[in-house]
């Protein structure tokens, strides 16, 4: 007996979620997405986990009339599911401050946040936690020193959001779970 | 021995086959018969599957032999494979073609009672002359000479007017966004569409076992059959380009309204269940449940059929048949991990 | 005039891995909430399968979601590749996904299990889908569950501690079989399904992902890599696994491993690898991989599992 169809869409989400997974259970460890090109990175990961039954947030004018298409409803930032930033100015890393972080009895209810920055770089921070071996030292640029202020006050652990750094047709993983403090030296 | 060192697949196989070659040989006629000889039979495992297709139904019901759990979760794993197209108009009880409508509450109603089809008042006495070769005589039925009216007013309706009933409030909320406990998960205090949802596709005898117990005396709620009512009810969707109302066909639905006096409400509170198919016993049941589950505590003491999180999770007749014959599969390894227990104690405490 | 059916896709009778897009996308937005909060329950719709609630319905959702044409499926129930139940299961992933299927631990890529960890140590990038028939491990305790589900948001243990401390007075030794509760990233309390407590510490600091699925229940939880699992235990009363201490396989010959006991008409019982893949390579001369027990019954990580000690 022949098995349904693998159609290009199945094969193309289903190999973008497969990334999502990776990186968020190897935080830190970049991932390559099955992206053509590095605008499509973004629509591949919404296209992964969005549909009707989510919200989403971007203050990114092309990318939000390309968020449409997936259904997902859309929502202002203290209410979405899933917030992206191509790039993440002083300002919406300010804004970070409204993203849901959950409750203690439905942690999940939190906010997912997809961030373009770049990999590599001067500003190396060492991150420790679940997914990751002993230590792993990351290197970006291009974060505002707001986010990580952000995130010191969201992340609460179980609450806080989770997040994927995106530089290119690379991601990275970096959930609420995970304790980044600067490298030493 | 059901573990094989090889050709676990051929046994499962074989014991399918054998299983069927036993119940005989599945035909369309087969199918057919059963549709249109047991409607009560094909309602309870539509209304259970939440799935209105008597004639899937049937087929279910013939597939399996007449298991009625297995039947149920083919509908239902038939049913989660399909996409919601539409969302069909409310059902207004008052518009509903009603072939029977009684209330217990009170002699005689605006519109009348409507007896309909029913073996309430037979004398269940086997026919057993059917089974030496005699023909039922079918002229027994006389119909009215007056055909009855399609349609009655609800009798809720003229409790309120009279102020013993809380009027019902509008619900604005769109079709596409009330709650379905076929997509979501359930929490608890769980919204009401749930909650209703949960017992429309609950397990019969699930619901009766655990309303029973409230009409035996552990509930906090005396219900009092205000109307219960079977019907055929249009399917009315819009038009996707056009913008037109339509009725897409009929289904049997039936409901049920109990009240018992309101407590801290103005007059009496209400209790509601509906179901697709007409399925009484479950639906007095039900709406029993519902209204014993939304009173207050007050010092009587709690009884399970009170809680609604346990009435949802124990009447779901999927989960619960499903877990229940789960216990045929091998538990050697946790049972190994007790008898290391076991051993241990036995061996400290008596040497 | 245009043909109705050229406006559509051509008819399938399912879907690839035969869960629709819509219950994918959901499977797979709870896994990342689940590996985001290591341990917690994350509620999920949990769709019906055509296979009975209670038989595994919960890690063949995830199964399902993950499972490509690529993928290579191990499907265990009780340690047994070929089960009735396991190939059953096998049997319908295989159908439904043109997924190749192995009984070698260290070929699978997805390995679905009821029960059991693999004897072979897991490497990174496998993925363990556990089967579990009740996620709540306060269910004895509070078989409520919007109650135990506040106790987890309170990080409220008291109840289960006293529990274990319980079992001591009583036993002077913890009674709890399968399904040991276990401290995940030092603040979720699982079940770890009912896996034999020899199987727990495998979870421990673990190289591959574990994502563990209550079909009937619609719990979805995990356990990411080198993630802390600790089984509940007092720091004087040590938590034990199984004894396999003079067991041997009556067909490999070989020692700690997680055996079955056969008992024998005489009275006395023999014994067999559970791990029937890991047999499997024994039995034709395959050399397995490292195992997380050597073959002294000494486990992989040192320092986890610690000599009995028997309270006062």
């Amino acid at each position: 007996m022949t098995h349904p169809l693998y159609t290009e869409t199945e094969a193309r989400v289903r190999e973008s979620f497969l990334v999502l997974m990776h990186a968020l259970s190897f935080p830190g460890r970049p991932q390559n997405l099955p992206a053509a090109q590095a605008d499509d990175a973004f629509l591949l990961m919404a296209e992964a986990l969005l549909d009707l039954e989510t919200t989403c947030f971007t203050a990114d004018m092309a990318l939000d009339g390309l968020l449409a298409q997936t259904g997902a409803r859309r929502a202002d930032l203290a209410s979405a599911d899933y917030a992206f930033f191509p790039v993440l100015t002083d300002e919406h890393a300010a804004s970070l401050a409204l993203a849901k972080t959950g409750t203690l009895l439905l942690p999940d209810t939190s906010a997912t946040l997809f961030i373009g920055c770049q990999f590599g770089g001067s500003q190396a921070s060492r991150w420790t936690g679940p997914g990751i071996d002993n230590e792993i030292t990351v290197r970006l640029s291009g974060l505002p020193d707001v986010f990580w202020r952000q995130r010191e006050k969201a992340v609460s652990y179980p609450l806080g959001w989770d997040v994927f750094l995106v530089d290119g047709q690379q991601v990275i993983g970096l959930p609420r779970s995970t304790r980044v403090e600067p490298a030493a030296g | 021995m059901y573990i094989a060192a090889k050709g676990g697949e051929e046994a499962i196989q074989q014991s399918e086959h054998l299983y069927h070659l036993l119940n005989g040989e599945l035909t369309i006629d087969t199918v057919r018969m059963i549709e249109k000889s047991m409607p009560y039979l094909v309602d309870r495992v539509m209304g259970e599957g939440s799935l209105y297709s008597p004639e899937l139904a049937a087929l279910a019901i013939a597939q399996t032999g007449g298991d009625l759990y297995e039947a149920v979760l083919l509908l239902r794993a038939y049913r989660a494979t399909q996409p919601r197209l539409a969302y069909a108009q409310p059902i207004e009880p008052g518009e509903v073609l009603t072939v029977r409508r009684i209330s217990a509450a009170f002699k005689d109603i605006p519109g009348g009672q409507v007896l309909g089809p029913s073996l309430d008042y037979s004398h269940r006495l086997l026919k057993l002359d059917v089974l030496d070769g005699t023909r039922e005589p079918q002229e027994a039925f006389q119909p009215a000479e007056q055909p009855a009216p399609p349609a009655y007013p609800p009798v809720a309706g003229w409790l309120r007017e009279q102020g013993l009933l809380a009027e019902a409030k509008a619900d604005a909320t769109q079709a596409a966004d009330i709650p379905d406990v076929t997509t979501e998960n359930v929490l608890f205090p769980a919204p009401r569409p749930h909650r209703l949802q949960a017992m429309a596709r609950a397990d019969t005898g699930g619901v009766l076992s655990l309303g029973y117990s409230i009409m035996r005396g552990y509930g906090l709620i005396h219900p009092t059959v205000n109307e219960l009512r079977l019907g055929h009810a249009e399917v009315t969707l819009t038009h996707p380009v056009t913008g037109e109302k339509f009725s897409a066909g009929r289904v049997r639905v039936s409901q049920c309204e109990v009240v018992s006096p309101g407590g801290d409400e103005k007059g009496y509170a209400i209790g509601f269940a509906a179901t697709l198919g007409w399925n009484e016993v479950k639906l007095i049941a039900a709406s029993t449940l519902d209204l014993d589950m939304a009173s207050q505590d007050g010092d009587g003491a709690k009884h399970p059929a009170h809680e609604e999180e346990f009435v949802m999770y124990h009447t779901e007749p999927v989960e619960s048949s499903g877990f229940c014959i789960h216990f045929k599969l091998p538990h050697y390894v946790t049972f190994a991990s007790g008898l290391d227990n076991i051993r241990k104690v036995i061996q400290a405490t008596y040497g | 005039m245009t043909a109705l059916s050229s406006l559509t896709a051509p008819q399938q009778p399912y879907s690839y891995g035969y869960l629709d897009a819509h219950a994918k996308r959901e499977l797979r937005r709870r896994m990342l909430k689940a590996i985001a909060v290591p341990g917690y329950q994350v509620p999920y719709a949990s769709r019906e399968l055509p296979i009975a609630r209670g038989w595994g319905t919960g890690g063949l959702q995830v199964t399902l979601a993950l499972v490509g044409p690529e993928s290579i499926v191990k499907v265990i129930d009780q340690g047994a590749d070929d089960s009735v139940n396991a190939a059953n299961l096998r049997r319908f992933i295989a159908r439904m996904s043109g997924a190749a299927t192995t009984t070698d631990a260290v070929a699978a890529t997805l390995l679905q299990s009821r029960h059991r960890i693999p004897e072979e140590r897991m490497r990174e990038g496998q993925v363990l889908i556990l089967q579990v028939p009740d996620p709540e491990p306060l269910r004895a305790v509070q078989p409520d569950m919007s109650k135990s589900a506040q106790m987890h948001a309170d990080a409220d243990y008291g109840q289960m501690w006293l529990s274990l401390y319980e079992q001591l007075v009583r036993f002077k030794q913890y009674i709890q079989g399968a399904s040991y509760p276990s401290l995940v990233n030092g603040r979720h309390i699982i079940s770890p399904s009912p896996i034999p407590r020899w199987d727990t510490p495998k979870l421990h600091l673990a190289s591959h992902l574990t994502i563990l699925s209550a079909g009937r229940e619609k719990r979805i939880y995990a356990v990411p890599p080198y993630t802390t699992v600790a089984p509940l235990e007092f720091s004087d009363v040590p938590f034990q696994v199984e004894d396999q201490s003079g067991r041997a396989c009556r067909t490999t010959g070989v020692r700690n491993r997680f055996m079955n006991e056969i008992p024998q008409t005489d009275g006395t019982s023999q014994f067999e690898l559970s791990d029937s893949g890991y047999a499997e390579k024994l039995a034709n001369g395959i050399m397995p991989a490292s195992t997380y027990y050597d073959e002294n019954g000494e486990f992989y990580h040192a320092g986890i599992l610690k000599p009995a000690v028997r309270p006062d």
